[in-house]
């Protein structure tokens, strides 16, 4: 209402505080014409939706200068590095089984146990004899799974496990399987 | 974020050549240079195919402390790497979404002389990933006795299709081996346990008959 400076009485009738006819003879004329300057005034409804728009708009042009195309590649290797990085989901830890090895090598001078519980290390198992007729025992704790393994004998010949399923060792030997 | 992105490949290069690091550690005085330097990119390149790396280095250490020579000890590493993209592939083929667990399952079995195909058979009988590889690597086993592969698949895919626990999963080998010892042929020990599982399912079917409870009690 810049330029106009009313009476505090019809401002106060603006207001709704009062009524044309609570006004003095004097302002009434003057009270009319707020009145007529009120009703002028656009009552069109704000659009919300419109102001959405003009601030979406105008966080879209602030935006083009950060290179868009950018945006979704970067995302996506931030996600594979992340995936990358974290560390795996801790493995169950699995079951252990008692086993008991056997092998009859009556000649034997010594005899272990290699395969891959124990990264086939020819010393790291050794049978122990029981008794003079040449029956060779070890009794492991292993993981369930799948293991695949042989005797050595004397150091220097692997015979797989007469007891056990075999498979073809790549090189032209046999592993016995053990699955538990 | 362009320092990112130039930064991510780096990193994940070097995250790579510390997998290879590891590998070369584990080999470090089991095996030649050569076949250590051949087992890392084999192993690198296998791992980044969603492979299990550690058959070739199982299989390298094994060549080093049965003193085979290198180049056989190359040639059987390269032919696991091959079998573990069979049964990789094998495994896809069955619309199974493989873990390097089942795919190392896999690979076992193709050692024991089962084929790509039999291994897609298990792979639909729409067992989850641990029951699947308990599956698979009991399967290698009984083809290792001697069972035939459609006895032996056929056996596999009723006990997966039943629902067995992995424990008598787990159980087979030792039963159709103590059978086979007896003087059965595998063959038949396996369908006489098929026919038990089969057996066991129609019973269970029964039993979900409401009408036929009251006979089978």
């Amino acid at each position: 209402m810049s330029g106009h400076d009313f009476h505090p009485l019809v401002k106060q009738l603006l207001d709704g505080d009062i009524t044309l006819a609570d006004l003095p003879a004097e302002l009434r004329a003057e009270g009319e014409d707020a009145l007529r300057l009120l009703a002028a005034v656009d009552r069109t409804d704000v659009s919300v939706p419109a102001v959405t728009w003009r601030v979406m708009a105008a966080l879209e042009r602030r935006r083009r200068p950060v290179l868009p195309w950018l945006l979704a590649p970067a995302l996506a290797l931030a996600a594979a590095l992340i995936l990358w990085i974290l560390p795996a989901k801790p493995a169950t830890p699995a079951a252990l089984v008692t086993v008991r090895f056997v092998l009859v090598a009556p000649e034997a001078r010594e005899v272990s146990l290699a395969g891959t519980f124990n990264q086939w290390d020819a010393h790291a198992t050794p049978l122990v004899r029981t008794g003079p007729t040449g029956v060779w025992t070890a009794t492991l704790t292993l993981p369930a799974g799948q293991h695949q393994y042989a005797f050595v004998v004397d150091g220097v010949r692997w015979v797989p496990d007469p007891g056990a399923p075999a498979v073809d060792d790549g090189f032209g030997r046999r592993n016995s399987v053990l699955t538990l | 974020m362009i320092i990112a992105l130039v930064t991510l490949p780096l990193s994940l290069l070097g995250m790579q050549q510390q997998g290879g690091a590891g590998i070369a550690a584990r080999l470090a005085g089991r095996v030649s240079p050569e076949v250590a330097a051949l087992v890392v990119e084999l192993g690198t390149a296998a791992s980044a195919r969603g492979l299990p790396v550690d058959p070739l280095i199982q299989k390298a250490i094994e060549g080093g402390a049965k003193g085979v020579p290198s180049e056989r000890v190359a040639a059987a590493v390269r032919l696991v790497v091959l079998e573990l993209d069979t049964a990789a592939l094998a495994l896809r083929e069955g619309g199974v979404v493989s873990d390097t667990l089942v795919i190392a399952a896999g690979e076992f079995a193709i050692t024991a002389g089962l084929s790509g195909n039999d291994i897609t058979a298990l792979a639909r009988t729409g067992a989850s990933p641990s029951a699947l590889t308990v599956g698979l690597r009991v399967a290698g086993t009984l083809a290792a006795i001697g069972v035939p592969s459609a006895e032996d698949i056929g056996l596999i895919s009723s006990k997966l299709r039943s629902g067995e626990p992995a424990a008598d999963l787990l159980s087979l080998p030792a039963v159709i081996q103590s059978e086979v010892a007896r003087g059965t042929p595998p063959a038949q020990a396996a369908a006489g346990r098929r026919r038990g599982t089969r057996n066991l399912l129609r019973t269970r079917r029964l039993r979900r008959t409401p009408r036929l409870r009251h006979i089978l009690r």
